[in-house]
């Protein structure tokens, strides 16, 4: 058992970058070209690691800590997470809590980093980075209060592992579907996805997130990749075990329909990058607050029916 | 689970949360003349006998909810050619936790009452209750002349769904002629506004203040 959920672990970090590159292939498809290789992050990636960083001269040991920190954030994080609904590495009560404040705490590294290279619009982009995933942040405790309300239980294994998600669907109904469409805003937010930021933007001014890495080179940015390629996969696969939360009974069938609904997910995204352009910056609060709005109301509505 | 017609009227409670966060006044009119069809399916799912008349009724109350008092407003503005833009008093983001407050609220408020209605379900008194005060919530938040029409339409649909539901006898003759007189509110209004239109170039009721006799 162990051992299976070790290598479903390495599989996950290992199959990140691939599942990325998705992404970029739909995009490239919605313009009409033929787009990268799906496996162009794995390129990328050895490109990085291959030459050597750069530092500033103002820089001090928190900016060379910060892509560290944050990679092993991510990857300690994967480590809670039930993959294919498989039992998770790591698990213990009260673990939701501990996972968003390591995300928490990769941020707050990468927030860091980016102060200490004093320049200004690093500093723009960290206060933008610090301001949207608060917002986020009340969005996901509203959902551990919806979900601890249906289970009773706070680990992330009892809401994703095994057959519990179809359980949730059976005691919550209709009111997971808003909560399927608040984790997904929550996605493209914490991952800078389009509607709230532009990965590939060249503009410092639009930038939120690429601007607090423009610093970073070689081995360093490959690091900070790496990182959000991990973490788009963590949200993608609760978003995965949400739409498609049924158990085979058997590891391989398990990771095939895992497989099948997180390339789904991937595909939404992909097709929602292509048809949204990128809000303006004052109504990004908006879109992001919609998320909150939804995860209290089904919680509203969900407290109706369970007393 | 959730059956049907808590299904519906949770699409209910969030249309009105749409419709306190849409900028642009044809968003509102499409919000508000989707909740009137849903609103006017309600009779439909409470699960208990209707006589062809009755059928009959909804449905034309479904038409003129969702049709045609919508479809009044849009070529109205569309006629006067006013500013889109619903000029709020309190801005959306205030303005959709001011109806997650009051949709709490209402749930809180629907347990304490003791109502003889013909469905057991739980949303329905809560749902009733959001529609009325976020009807009221659109009068006073926001400053467009057809935002507050838009505002009362949605008060009306709260009346709807209360007369509907709770009460046993009759109740579709006694819905029809409020509808009635809300088509031909809807109709005068739409007069007025150009009036006001042709006196102030203008939708903005503030300035109906420096009217003098």
């Amino acid at each position: 058992m162990m051992i299976e959920s070790m290598i479903l672990w390495l599989l996950g970090i290992l199959l990140a970058p691939f599942f990325s590159a998705i992404i970029l292939k739909i995009k490239a498809f919605f313009g009409g070209k033929k787009g990268p290789s799906l496996l162009i992050n794995y390129q990328t990636l050895s490109k990085l690691f291959k030459k050597s960083s750069v530092y500033s001269t103002s820089t001090t040991f928190i900016f060379k800590l910060g892509p560290m920190v944050s990679l092993c954030a991510t990857l300690t994080v994967l480590l809670f997470l039930p993959i294919a609904g498989h039992r998770a590495l790591v698990s213990f009560d009260g673990d939701v809590i501990f996972i968003f404040y390591l995300l928490g705490l990769g941020r707050f590294f990468t927030i860091a980093a980016a102060m200490d290279t004093a320049s200004p619009f690093e500093g723009m982009g960290a206060a933008r980075e610090a301001f949207f995933p608060i917002i986020c942040e009340a969005t996901m405790f509203m959902l551990l209060v919806l979900f601890y309300k249906l289970t009773g239980e706070l680990s992330l294994a009892a809401y994703f592992a095994e057959t519990r998600p179809l359980a949730l669907w059976h005691m919550a109904g209709s009111s997971l579907f808003f909560v399927v469409v608040s984790l997904f805003i929550v996605l493209l937010t914490e991952n800078s996805r389009v509607p709230v930021d532009d990965p590939t933007t060249h503009l410092e001014l639009t930038m939120i997130h690429e601007v607090m890495v423009l610093d970073h080179s070689g081995p360093d940015l490959g690091l900070i990749e790496l990182g959000s390629f991990c973490k788009l996969f963590f949200y993608a696969s609760l978003v995965a075990r949400l739409i498609c939360p049924f158990d085979m009974g058997h590891l391989l069938p398990n990771m095939g329909v895992f497989a099948g609904s997180l390339l789904l997910v991937y595909v939404t995204v992909g097709v929602t990058e292509s048809v949204i352009a990128r809000f303006r910056m004052d109504t990004v609060p908006r879109f992001v607050l919609s998320s909150f709005v939804l995860a209290f109301f089904a919680i509203i509505i969900t407290m109706e029916f369970i007393k | 689970m959730i059956g049907p017609l808590d299904t519906i009227l949770s699409l209910v409670l969030l249309s009105i949360l749409f419709s306190f966060g849409t900028s642009l006044l044809p968003g509102l009119i499409k919000v508000l003349a989707f909740q009137g069809v849903i609103v006017s399916i309600v009779p439909l799912l409470l699960g208990h006998e209707m006589a062809t008349g009755e059928i009959v009724f909804t449905l034309i109350t479904m038409v003129i909810r969702g049709v045609i008092i919508p479809l009044c407003i849009y070529l109205a503005i569309k006629k006067v050619a006013i500013r889109r833009e619903v000029e709020p008093i309190i801005g959306f983001n205030a303005s959709i936790l001011i109806g997650l407050i009051l949709i709490a609220a209402a749930t809180l408020v629907s347990r304490n009452f003791v109502v003889p209605s013909i469905s057991d379900s739980a949303l329905l008194l809560s749902t009733t209750i959001t529609l009325l005060v976020g009807g009221m919530f659109l009068l006073i938040a926001r400053r467009n002349a057809i935002a507050m029409v838009l505002g009362y339409i949605m008060m009306e649909n709260g009346i709807y769904l209360a007369g509907t539901t709770f009460s046993i006898h009759s109740r579709h003759i006694v819905e029809f002629g409020i509808l009635l007189d809300v088509l031909a509110a809807v109709m005068i209004m739409a007069i007025i506004l150009q009036n006001i239109k042709h006196t102030f170039d203008d939708m903005d009721t503030a300035l109906l203040r420096t009217l003098k006799e």
